[in-house]
């Protein structure tokens, strides 16, 4: 009984502090006041009508898909030269391949900062792009990987057998598997570059702002109310994104 | 790779390819090709202007581990990564343990739980804390509700930024014990309490044991994580406690020191390098990554 007690506690100081922006969005207060004065949407409408807060929001979605889109093509083709063979120098390419998610963001960012900056290419999309969709190389390779070791090649024989050739069973019998795997790795990049703050912060200048460079800044230089509703908006996205997962029968984190 | 041209008839067994020689190297060059030239090449250039900025020496390094402004960075990172880590292990492992344990809505409830706050930005979060501990917060009101008289300051001290790392970092440590714990065998203690153990002999003796593997790797992804902290301290935590990735920042944006703060950076990649390879001394990498 004592662990479960416990074990609620500390899941109620996970929860809690992050349910406490749903209030605050709707909070007419101009600091950070809380319990709110009195409520109001006004700053829905701001968000909703802002320049300030859409482009950036609109930067990251666009940024993160970038992202996603480059990371699945280096780490599609990755996973399967990587799980389907042996070769010299495979544990070497698995520490490369690694390597983004052992080195500390800082340390990442000083070093766009400096390489992007050579090729003029901070403050631009592709060059948060590409820092992006490197960064989530690994957290992508896990989980694609991952379900290429569970995946049965007997499926593959069995249509090759029955006279496919190599491409109709890649597209017909391969795929159609592992779709659900690649899906979820594919959406783990997307998220990696969504809320990724510290690269972007020191790369993505005024021209390529991302939303979590925007609540930075925001919070440090301003205390903008308007951060709240842009919470309650990403809280109530991982919300729904975690019971429908959750509702889907689905594990939502195992992969991670 | 010691061979690449795909003609040459010996690099399948100078390779010990199997199976069709192009296979491995054609699908993996994309991907060794631009982490080498857009992650490497990039990471090695910080540490070549960490001795070559402003002239080829080696007194950044000195400066970082004589100069006590800097000695104390690097001590209060390491110090509150400890702490941190600590943490939340105490406050991880019973999370963990009830989730895998215990099924039905009880797992399904603290799983969602852990997810939500893993998805959920690390900016989000701290803008939470801002709220929580701030002058106007619930904190303070309820203090002064109480009648208990001025509350002390919370935020922007070691005690809020601490506290919100803390926060960020639990449901890592959860998910990592959590992954480990989910694959002991129950039988295990059922075979300990036939065998007499009382359920706190039989936790003690067998299931804390096989749990240790999952205790390491929760402990070495928050402690990692935690040196290279940046916005969280920024944000929550005093300037007298600054950690390494705010010095980087600090002599970047403030000074342009490229030199000094790529010799700062190096100190932290190598710190972590060094934590990440005793581990794999002792366990392996692969388990890790799981």
């Amino acid at each position: 009984m004592l662990p479960l007690i416990f074990a609620f506690l500390a899941a109620l100081f996970l929860v809690a502090p992050i349910l406490i922006v749903i209030p605050m969005s709707f909070s007419t207060a101009i600091s950070f006041q809380f319990p709110p004065p009195a409520y109001w949407l006004g700053y829905y409408r701001t968000f909703f009508t802002s320049e300030e807060w859409l482009e950036p929001t609109l930067n990251s979605v666009i940024i993160a898909f970038g992202a996603m889109v480059f990371t699945m093509l280096l780490v599609v083709p990755a996973a399967f030269g990587y799980v389907r063979y042996r070769f010299r120098g495979k544990s070497l390419v698995n520490l490369l391949i690694m390597s983004p998610l052992i080195v500390p963001h800082v340390v990442s960012a000083l070093a766009y900062y400096g390489f992007l900056g050579r090729a003029k290419l901070t403050g631009t999309y592709l060059g948060v792009i590409v820092a992006h969709g490197v960064l989530a190389v690994p957290v992508a390779f896990l989980v694609i990987s991952a379900t290429l070791k569970g995946f049965d090649r007997n499926l593959e024989r069995a249509a090759m057998s029955a006279g496919a050739g190599p491409f109709r069973t890649f597209f017909h019998v391969t795929l159609p598997v592992l779709r659900p795997g690649m899906l979820v790795g594919a959406l783990f990049a997307f998220l990696s570059s969504f809320n990724e703050a510290v690269v972007a912060l020191f790369i993505a200048g005024r021209g390529a702002t991302t939303l979590p460079k925007k609540m930075y800044e925001s919070i440090r230089l301003e205390s903008d109310p308007v951060i709240a509703v842009v919470s309650t908006l990403l809280v109530s996205a991982v919300v729904l994104g975690v019971l429908v997962s959750v509702l889907m029968r689905r594990r939502p984190i195992d992969a991670a | 790779m010691i061979e690449t041209r795909p003609g040459f008839p010996g690099a399948r067994r100078a390779l010990g390819v199997r199976g069709p020689f192009r296979g491995p190297l054609l699908l993996l060059i994309p991907s060794i090709a631009v982490l080498v030239l857009l992650f490497i090449v990039p990471i090695a250039y910080v540490l070549v202007l960490s001795v070559t900025d402003p002239r080829l020496a080696l007194a950044h390094y000195q400066r970082i581990f004589t100069v006590p402004v800097y000695t104390r960075v690097l001590v209060n990172t390491f110090l509150t990564s400890l702490v941190v880590t600590a943490v939340c292990l105490v406050l991880g492992y019973p999370v963990a343990y009830v989730m895998a344990r215990r099924g039905g809505w009880v797992g399904t409830v603290l799983l969602t739980i852990v997810a939500m706050s893993f998805w959920t930005g690390f900016l989000v979060r701290t803008y939470a804390w801002l709220v929580i501990l701030g002058s106007k917060g619930p904190v303070v009101t309820a203090y002064q509700a109480l009648g208990l008289g001025p509350a002390p300051r919370l935020l922007f001290t070691t005690f809020s930024s601490t506290l919100g790392m803390t926060h960020i970092l639990l449901p890592y440590m959860i998910l990592a014990l959590y992954a480990v714990m989910k694959k002991i065998d129950a039988n295990h203690l059922k075979a300990a309490a036939s065998l007499g153990a009382r359920p706190l002999a039989a936790f003690r003796e067998v299931f804390l044991p096989l749990s240790l593997p999952g205790v390491v790797n929760g402990s070495l992804l928050v402690f990692v994580t935690c040196l290279g902290f940046f916005v969280t301290p920024v944000l929550l935590g005093t300037p007298r406690d600054m950690m390494i990735s705010q010095l980087i920042n600090q002599q970047i944006e403030e000074l342009l020191a490229w030199g000094f703060a790529s010799a700062v950076a190096v100190v932290l990649l190598a710190a972590t390098g060094l934590v990440i390879a005793v581990y794999n001394r002792f366990a392996g990498l692969d388990r890790l990554w799981g």
